[in-house]
């Protein structure tokens, strides 16, 4: 039987008092792009740096592909790009895709092609000038051309896009989802939205434990809401606790004023029964949308809190 | 040593595209060209100064190509050192800080293998700049004074090049395990140390110490015992490198 791409069994990390993770288990089969998500210190950069061999864990047990993490094995089989990628400010993109190639034994013309398939792919090709002249998006760009540069058979991305703007994230999410089927992806990012455009698979992290891991599709069955941005105007505090009783409501958070989030779990009911509970209060209605779920509300599905 | 070849070579291709192939090897040879001219021009700048204050009478002898070469020994004591020991600070600290590191040794690189490099490539600028610098100087002295015996300059030199590389060595440990400037402080505090040492009888005798107070004599031509001073040398050197090592390969990147 295959190992799986990554095992992780009751990992745990801790940085002074604070407690990073806290026996994080987690399984990614070969072959998928698996979204590992999770709010800014969840815990994702720390599991990752640990699955690099770039820290070490407190206690529990991490392998990838079978092998220890950090063996040299392991590190010939994987590409990694952190959240910032660091670069020779010197060096032009050829010069640091063939210097990375040379690490990994790549040498003459099997050294050019694949350092010239990946710079086109990247979008880099024809590009003269040195990396430290790069915008933040030719950086990431180049960041994943350098992970695919021994053509990994798990490839491992920290927050790929969370620092990019929007054509920047578009066109890393479009390389990462070209990778589907190819190569096993793990990627961590805060962003659903992204996850949900390229993921077959995903984990959440909160509070340095994976509260779930489910196919996409599974986890939507399981956690279905939909998000609603609502502001009213006048005393809105009785509403909103009638709001908060009120079934189809799974969670509700204030925030600013008479500003709210909502998940709700039918859109339908709650686009009857919202106006008409402003209206019983006497308030005015502002805003009333619909939103794209974010992360945040998912999570207070899973942790299940909120209400 | 995975990966060493190929780091190495990056190291070399970094001193010759950057900032580093300018600052050492520029001011070294700046020093090796300056070194005899200014010994040569010493007493007249001295003598011009004087000039007008009354009652004061120096005199100062002819200058030689002996004064060249001390000349050029104090500034690599007092200034190349210190050259050294600030921009060593970053040598793996830098890499650490800017990320760069990051991406290499999730590579097949081994942690040992980027801290020899590291060692490895600054010795060998260190080496080189020297070589060229006192070749420069022991020309430049021949040209200035018409007499330029060169032993006791290339004894006197390679004595230096000892002690700077032991302080190189000193700083990969410290810069594995410090960040840049608090190792470029900390390198500072280990050669006031070794001058400090090098007051005391038997650590001139038995330790690295001794190489210090050796330029000197050399130059004048002294007869010096080096054999314990280059011996434990080259051990210290050979630990602090064992110990960059270790402590590398213990730091959470």
């Amino acid at each position: 039987m295959k190992p799986p791409a990554i095992e992780i069994r009751g990992l745990r990390k801790r940085y002074g008092d604070a407690l990073a993770l806290d026996g994080v288990d987690l399984a990614v089969s070969e072959g998928s792009v698996f979204g590992f998500l999770g709010p800014n210190g969840a815990g994702k950069t720390t599991t990752l740096r640990i699955l690099t061999g770039l820290a070490r864990a407190d206690a529990g047990d991490a392998r990838i592909l079978g092998e220890p993490v950090g063996s040299a094995a392991v590190r010939r089989m994987v590409g990694f790009l952190p959240d910032v990628p660091g670069f020779y400010a010197w060096m032009t993109a050829p010069e640091y895709l063939r210097f990375i190639g040379g690490l990994f034994g790549l040498a003459g013309r099997d050294l050019d092609s694949r350092a010239h398939m990946l710079l086109e792919m990247a979008g880099l090709a024809g590009v003269k000038t040195r990396i430290g002249g790069y915008s933040r998006g030719m950086k990431q760009r180049l960041g994943v051309a350098q992970a695919l540069m021994n053509a990994p058979r798990l490839l491992m991305l920290d927050e790929p896009t969370s620092a990019l703007d929007p054509l920047g994230r578009k066109e890393v999410l479009e390389m990462i989802a070209a990778l589907g089927g190819r190569t096993t992806v793990f990627f961590s990012t805060h962003i659903l939205a992204d996850a949900e455009r390229v993921c077959d698979t995903v984990a959440i992290l909160a509070h340095g434990r994976v509260v779930a891991q489910a196919s996409m599709a599974e986890l939507k069955t399981r956690h279905g809401a939909y998000g609603l941005a609502l502001a009213v105007e006048g005393d809105s505090h009785p509403f909103v606790q009638e709001l908060r009783q009120a079934p189809w409501v799974s969670s509700l958070r204030t925030v600013e004023g008479n500003e709210m989030r909502l998940t709700v779990t039918d859109l339908g009911v709650a686009r009857r029964a919202v106006p008409e509970m402003v209206a019983r209060y006497g308030l005015g209605l502002r805003t009333f949308e619909t939103t794209e779920l974010g992360l945040e509300e998912v999570f207070v599905e899973l942790v299940g809190g909120g209400r | 040593m995975r990966g060493f070849g190929g780091f190495l070579g990056k190291e070399l291709m970094e001193i010759a595209r950057t900032w580093r192939a300018w600052v050492l090897p520029g001011l070294v040879l700046f020093l090796a060209v300056s070194s005899p001219v200014l010994a040569r021009l010493t007493p007249q700048l001295l003598e011009s100064a004087m000039q007008g204050q009354q009652g004061i009478e120096i005199t100062i002898p002819e200058p030689t190509y002996l004064d060249a070469y001390a000349q050029w020994i104090k500034n690599l004591q007092q200034v190349v050192i210190f050259v050294l020991l600030l921009t060593g600070g970053g040598m793996i600290a830098g890499e650490r800080s800017s990320g760069t590191a990051v991406l290499v040794l999730t590579k097949p690189v081994s942690r040992a293998a980027f801290v020899v490099a590291k060692f490895v490539s600054g010795a060998a600028l260190l080496s080189v700049t020297i070589a060229i610098g006192t070749a420069l100087c022991w020309a430049g002295t021949l040209a200035v004074f018409g007499e330029a015996p060169p032993e006791r300059l290339l004894l006197s030199t390679v004595t230096w090049l000892g002690v700077a590389l032991l302080l190189h060595a000193a700083m990969t440990l410290l810069s594995a395990r410090l960040r840049s400037l608090a190792a470029g402080g900390a390198g500072i505090g280990v050669f006031f140390g070794l001058s400090v040492l090098s007051l005391w009888g038997p650590a001139v005798r038995y330790s690295p110490a001794g190489l210090l107070p050796a330029m000197a004599a050399l130059l004048a031509g002294e007869e010096v015992a080096l054999a314990w001073p280059s011996v434990t040398t080259a051990i210290a050197v050979a630990a602090l490198l064992a110990a960059a090592i270790a402590a590398f390969k213990r730091a959470e990147i």
